[in-house]
């Protein structure tokens, strides 16, 4: 599967696998065909701060690890720090996960 | 429902030692004193510590040795000839939570040994240390503390050496700990199945959503005076958050009973034109002109249990959101008839939407009153459980928007009050448009009112309603005979949502019937909870491409073959409810992405 690369306020990048990208349907559409960011792999992310971009790629992460887990899998739970909440909230709005 | 249930106003009164939950007074006891299972057992052990340095050391005790006064005696005082109270307790306290028990595990130990031993000192009879350790040893056998420790060796009497027995003894207690983890996964997965939340991965804003309530709740109660900013703060930045996160926040508050008036303040001086409170209970009549003031762009409001909304609040409302055309109201009981006259009057023909329930106050001159003057513009309309509303008859008369969509006419005072007439009439004025018709609770609906309602409720040219949501909850007098007519005379091509629970008379070919009408393509909910005479055949002909919930409590017929049979035949479903089904045992098979709530076997 191919990797995608974030690139957050800052300029710094980040990279994820398409198939976690693909979990958030912002993303997702980002990707498909007529845009350009589905030739470059790349998706710029003025907005988001590059702190609050590393944990969206987490959560992204976890939920392609977890999704399929079985009924008697443990699913740990996903931490966010306090003091980021809000600021996650708007992102994780804005990419509908 | 909620209004039964008293909850502690904050955690001091549990502590308080008032008795809460699930808890009995006699467990409360028991912990207020320090008694667990957990702490008798460490005691246990201890003092089988002690016998063995004592056997090392070459002392052995005679059996019948009568002036035996070693710990190993104090192990199980009471417990010699405390005969039942002594069980009661060690069985009792073996009931605890979880939590409680891993919580006390060390508080208090300490203090329930000492006084254990000086009780056992005192009670010590003489009987041999083998005899009774036997005896606990057997007693224990049957007690639910088996599950967290297998294989203790406490449970037989055994000559190991004492640090192998310590070894054993982290082994056991690393092992117990991972078996309460494993309860408190399933408990968690339990509550959520509950929650009927079938994705096991929150989302990430409803964990953001719940982190940020939780937060303004614990900093309420730490901070008094400068929460007032930081609810600013707080706002500010939500400022930018859809309208759907922001009532996703207020139910988050609501389900932790933490709305008031501090909270309120995070909706204020927003954009939001609708706006849903679940639980308004703590929520001060200061609050509501507060809302009416700051979030002058609301046209929808809805506030449910408002027991504090005033009459000056309420006009207040009226007065200052100059776009307000829908409000749904639940339990404002402080309302009184004059004021619901003034605000009916302010209200003239702005009122699109206008939903009460629970409260004695609203008459039938208030009833009068909201149709007078609202009757022309009301699209919506729902009242129940009003106790003092004896002339539904209103209703009908005032009912003339051509395109009225609502009508819920539920749990009438008297059985009597809302009869077939009322709703035939009234399903005439406004029958071609209606949307939504709830008649859950009125019990003396017979099947005239569905073999009038066939006509009724469809277009002029056509033999087809655009009804969406139909919900005729607990009518126990229309019959199998009723609906086939109403099902059968008319389709219904937009039904999405429906409800026939407790419709005890219905069989087989009444839901046979739904299932062939039009309904069946569009349906996504549909409760069939308690229909006892419904033998199975009906579900041959079901086939719902878009049903997402199916509600298959307390039949008879359900079994495991059925349970499968429902998932392969829609494949959309998603919750499947077996409540009080108890021919569906484990064995049943459930095909992957659907979820089965409520089996038997399902225990923790």
């Amino acid at each position: 599967m191919s990797e995608i690369t974030l690139v957050s306020k800052d300029g710094s990048e980040l990279s994820l696998s398409r198939e976690a990208a693909d979990l958030s349907p912002v993303l997702r559409s980002m990707l498909s065909r007529p845009y350009l960011e589905e030739q470059q792999s790349k998706i710029t992310l003025n907005e988001i701060k590059p702190d609050v971009l590393k944990k969206v790629v987490e959560y992204l992460e976890y939920c392609r690890q977890y999704r399929n887990a079985g009924e008697d899998e443990d699913i740990p739970e996903f931490e966010v720090p306090t003091e980021m909440s809000l600021e996650l909230l708007l992102v994780a709005d804005f990419l509908n996960i | 429902m909620y209004r039964g249930r008293n909850r502690s106003k904050n955690n001091k009164d549990a502590e308080d030692g008032s008795v809460r939950g699930p808890n009995s007074a006699l467990t409360q006891f028991l912990k207020e004193q320090g008694i667990s299972a957990e702490s008798i057992r460490q005691r246990w052990l201890k003092s089988r510590e002690k016998e063995g340095e004592d056997d090392t050391e070459g002392v052995k005790k005679e059996d019948g040795e009568e002036d035996d006064q070693s710990l190993s005696a104090s192990a199980r005082p009471k417990r010699e000839e405390g005969g039942i109270e002594s069980a009661d307790e060690y069985d009792k306290s073996d009931e605890e939570d979880d939590e409680e028990e891993e919580e006390e595990d060390d508080d208090d130990a300490d203090d329930s040994e000492s006084r254990f031993t000086t009780q056992g000192r005192l009670r010590a009879d003489g009987r041999s240390v083998e005899t009774r350790l036997k005896r606990f040893a057997a007693e224990s056998e049957d007690s639910d503390e088996e599950e967290y420790d297998e294989g203790m060796s406490s449970r037989t009497i055994s000559e190991t050496p004492v640090p192998l027995q310590q070894e054993d003894h982290a082994l056991k207690l690393k092992k117990s700990k991972q078996q309460l983890q494993q309860r408190r996964r399933k408990k968690k997965r339990a509550a959520e199945l509950l929650d009927r939340k079938t994705r096991r991965i929150s989302t990430l804003q409803d964990i953001c959503i719940s982190l940020i309530s939780s937060n303004i709740s614990k900093l309420q109660k730490e901070t008094s005076s400068s929460d007032e900013t930081l609810s600013q703060q707080i706002r500010q930045t939500l400022g930018g958050i859809s309208t759907e996160n922001m009532n996703k926040l207020a139910r988050t508050l609501s389900k932790n009973r933490a709305l008031n008036d501090h909270t309120l303040q995070l909706f204020l001086r927003t954009d939001l034109e609708s706006l849903t409170f679940h639980d308004c209970s703590k929520v001060s009549y200061e609050g509501y002109k507060l809302l009416a003031i700051f979030a002058p762009h609301l046209s929808e409001l809805s506030l449910q249990m408002c027991g504090q909304l005033n009459n000056e609040a309420l006009l207040y409302i009226a007065q200052k959101l100059p776009n307000l055309n829908a409000l749904y109201l639940d339990g404002p009981f402080l309302i009184n008839e004059a004021t619901w006259d003034a605000f009916f009057a302010l209200m003239k023909n702005k009122l699109k939407a206008f939903h009460i329930s629970n409260t004695h106050r609203f008459t039938d001159h208030s009833l009068r009153s909201l149709l007078e003057n609202c009757g022309e513009s009301l699209v919506s309309l729902r009242l129940s459980r009003l106790d003092a509303v004896f002339d539904y008859s209103l209703v009908p008369q005032y009912l003339k928007n051509p395109s009225f969509e609502h009508l819920s006419l539920e749990y009438p005072n008297k059985e009597e009050l809302v009869s077939d007439d009322i709703v035939i009439d009234a399903l005439k004025q406004v029958g071609p448009s209606l949307k939504h018709l709830s008649l859950n609770g009125c019990f003396a609906l017979t099947d005239e009112t569905f073999i009038s309602a066939k006509d009724a409720l469809s277009s002029k040219n056509s033999s087809s309603s655009v009804l969406e949501n139909l919900q005729l909850e607990e009518l126990d007098q229309i019959t199998t005979d009723g609906m086939v007519y109403f099902f059968s005379g008319i389709q219904l091509p937009n039904l999405k949502n429906c409800s026939l629970r407790r419709c005890f008379l219905l069989q087989d070919m009444a839901v046979s019937e739904l299932f062939l009408n039009e309904a069946s393509k569009s349906l996504t909910n549909l409760s069939l909870n308690s229909l006892k005479d419904v033998k199975g055949e009906c579900f041959e002909a079901m086939e719902c491409p878009k049903l997402k919930r199916l509600d298959v409590g307390f039949m008879g017929c359900v079994n495991d073959k059925l349970v499968k049979c429902l998932g392969e035949r829609n494949p959309s479903l998603e919750i499947l409810e077996v409540f009080g089904d108890n021919l569906v045992s484990r064995k049943a098979v459930i095909r992957p992405g659907l979820t089965v709530i409520g089996r038997q076997s399902d225990t923790l």
